[in-house]
């Protein structure tokens, strides 16, 4: 289900930490949906071009339409190939586009517009950007848009992630165990149940996707669920249990309104 | 004083009284009779309104939730006036069903609707209300569905609806006037039915642009526009008795999506201490002025489990009249309890309001889960736990 994530379009959050990065994954899903021809544009705001450049062969390269805001984030050096508005202002542009066909827009990272910009604005702008091609009757019909957004888990409070997983259709949680990494979809459809799904891969030097089988299962020690029942008769202060001697006294005694011989 | 001069030597106070109602020919005893609409005396006018009724207890105006069985735990129904908070559960699959619910039972009764979204475009949401279910057939089926107890009453039950199957089908035109409907989760309501309504949507993106200063301690703009917005539906469609309606009175159904989510540009759900952390509880005290002042009920759902300042869900719930909050078991352990197989979420009834009352109408059931069948969403009272 890794490979078809950007079928469903809408917003995917690949939320990262410091020991399973994203950026590795977010590239090998920028290369795949470059492949298929869709329109890629790549914000990059966290690392410079030419380090997010590197590894892509270079027809590749030539089909990223990358929007630099590393170099010169503030617009201080004001050239002409400055983009007015900032990365909003070029995320709006991207979608006043008027060429039809599906578009793939990489923001890389979602934690660096969380820590310029107000959370608010930025999630307006998202759900303006994702949901663009559900507005009815508005000129030319637009192709299916799809924003991936890396986000460091680590660096934001629960408000903010909270709000963003909210907006997003798509959540993919990165982890692992002992060297391997792991995704955990979970994929909200509108009116649906949420599915959720974990899937192993691991990301080739050329930066495609290798889906593999989880590790091994008994090499899972401590994943067990099932405790041991208790037994909740154990360590009473009162007596649940009869010996024998109390039980055939039992047995033998004369219930007062049953009528026998003695009385 | 000219009444004094003409029958000052009449017999006494009756003796005038009599003489005057003769001259007059009106009595001081009128009958409260059926009168032609328009006219502006209270009384037996209320009742005129399709889709309300006057509550038991205290009589108080109710409209119906559009689902009975809400309306029998909130003790009649939702009173006109007041707000209907629901807390969406985590992934927001069964909020919208009761919001949609609202609004069908308004379309269905002939309300005017507001709805306000700052996620789907107005036009969208009501494409996809459920549509009524009009047989009286299916309507008994689903009675023993609702009453889920196994006692002989249910049996009686059935045997009154076998009844109704010897009436003739009762055909629902544009407007119903009876009190509560089922509504079919599965199926969209028919085209004509929205046509022939009167709605007004509000959808935030349309109406605001991006780059207004916001000054601190001041509602976000989003809830200002939306506040004017609903003002001048109310003055304007004459929900307040501002302008003489011509035509019969109705109500107005407001129904506000997401509240306090970013969409809205307010930040209570991203930030503990945000900015302007008062502007959701000043949009509601003011809405509810709004609503007390006019024949208004409002439903606003709202993520309250995003909202990171838990001062600011104890406000908002002191602010609202019914509070009901939904906890669906998708993703938590238990959703794999046997215990629940049969449900999909609970329902918690948070708050219910006293309006002219010392005491509330409070149900004796406090354990109440919600399951959501094939077709047709149902509360049922959980006997497990």
């Amino acid at each position: 289900m890794l490979d078809s994530l950007l079928s469903l379009g809408g917003l995917v959050l690949l939320r990262d930490s410091v020991e399973w990065e994203g950026r590795s994954l977010l590239k090998a899903l920028v290369k795949k949906s470059a492949l298929c021809g869709e329109q890629v544009h790549i914000l990059g705001c966290e690392v410079s071009e030419e380090e997010f450049r590197e590894g892509f062969d270079s027809d590749i390269n030539n089909r990223l339409v990358y929007h630099d805001f590393f170099r010169d984030p503030l617009n201080w050096s004001k050239t002409e190939e400055a983009l007015p508005g900032g990365p909003l202002g070029a995320l709006r542009a991207i979608c006043k586009r008027t060429d039809p066909g599906p578009v793939t827009i990489a923001l890389d990272s979602l934690s660096w517009l969380l820590l310029h910009l107000p959370c608010t604005t930025l999630c307006q702008a998202l759900h303006a950007v994702s949901h663009q091609d559900s507005c009815p009757g508005d000129s030319s019909p637009v192709g299916k848009v799809s924003v991936l957004g890396l986000l460091h888990e680590e660096l934001h409070g629960p408000g903010p992630v909270g709000a963003l997983s909210s907006l997003a259709q798509t959540e993919v949680t990165l982890g692992g165990t002992k060297g391997q990494a792991s995704a955990h979809i979970l994929c909200r459809r509108p009116r649906q149940r949420p599915t959720d799904q974990t899937q192993w891969f691991s990301i080739l030097p050329d930066f495609s996707l290798d889906l593999q089988e989880g590790p091994s299962v008994e090499s899972q020690p401590c994943s067990d669920p099932h405790i041991p029942p208790v037994d909740p008769t154990t360590h009473l202060t009162f007596n649940l249990h009869l010996s024998k001697k109390e039980r055939e006294a039992r047995d033998s005694l004369i219930l007062p309104f049953q009528f026998s011989s003695e009385k | 004083m000219a009444a004094v001069a003409t029958c000052g030597s009449g017999a006494g106070s009756t003796g005038s009284a009599v003489a005057t109602a003769s001259k007059s020919n009106v009595t001081s005893f009128q009958r409260r009779g059926p009168r032609a609409s328009g006219t502006n005396d209270s009384g037996p006018r209320l009742v005129s309104i399709a889709g309300t009724r006057p509550s038991v207890r205290n009589g108080q105006l109710l409209v119906s939730t559009g689902l009975p069985a809400l309306d029998q735990l909130l003790g009649g129904g939702l009173a006109i006036g007041t707000v209907l908070l629901i807390e969406e559960d985590k992934y927001n699959i069964y909020s919208p069903l009761l919001f949609k619910c609202f609004l069908a039972e308004g379309i269905v009764s002939g309300h005017t609707l507001l709805v306000a979204s700052a996620k789907e475009d107005p036009a969208n949401i009501l494409q996809e209300l459920p549509a009524p279910l009009l047989d009286d057939n299916s309507k008994k089926e689903f009675d023993e569905d609702v009453y889920n107890h196994k006692t002989p009453e249910s049996n009686i039950k059935m045997k009154i609806a076998w009844r109704y199957q010897l009436l003739p089908k009762m055909e629902i035109g544009p407007v119903s006037s009876r009190f509560g409907h089922y509504y079919d989760a599965s199926k969209r309501i028919p085209q004509e039915l929205i046509e022939a309504s009167n709605w007004h949507g509000f959808f935030l993106p349309e109406k605001i642009s991006s780059t207004l200063k916001v000054e601190p301690c001041s509602l976000t703009p989003g809830y200002i526009k939306l506040l004017q917005f609903i003002q001048n539906i109310i003055y304007e469609e004459g929900f307040d008795g501002s302008n003489p309606q011509k035509k019969q009175r109705n109500v107005l159904r407001i129904g506000i999506q997401n509240l306090g989510s970013p969409l809205w540009g307010d930040d209570i759900c991203c930030a503990e201490n945000g900015s302007n952390s008062h502007s959701l509880t000043k949009f509601l005290y003011v809405l509810r002025g709004l609503l007390r002042t006019s024949l208004s009920a409002c439903i606003i759902t709202m993520p309250t489990h995003l909202i990171q300042n838990k001062a600011i869900i104890a406000r908002v719930t002191n602010l609202s009249d019914i509070v009901i909050g939904l906890e669906s078991f998708i993703g938590s352990e238990r959703e794999t309890n046997p215990l629940y197989k049969d449900y999909h979420g609970l329902i918690h009834i948070r708050q219910i309001p006293r309006l002219n009352n010392l005491i509330c109408d409070e149900s004796d059931v406090k354990d109440l889960a919600f399951k959501l069948k094939r077709k047709l969403f149902t509360i049922e009272v959980d006997f497990i736990s």
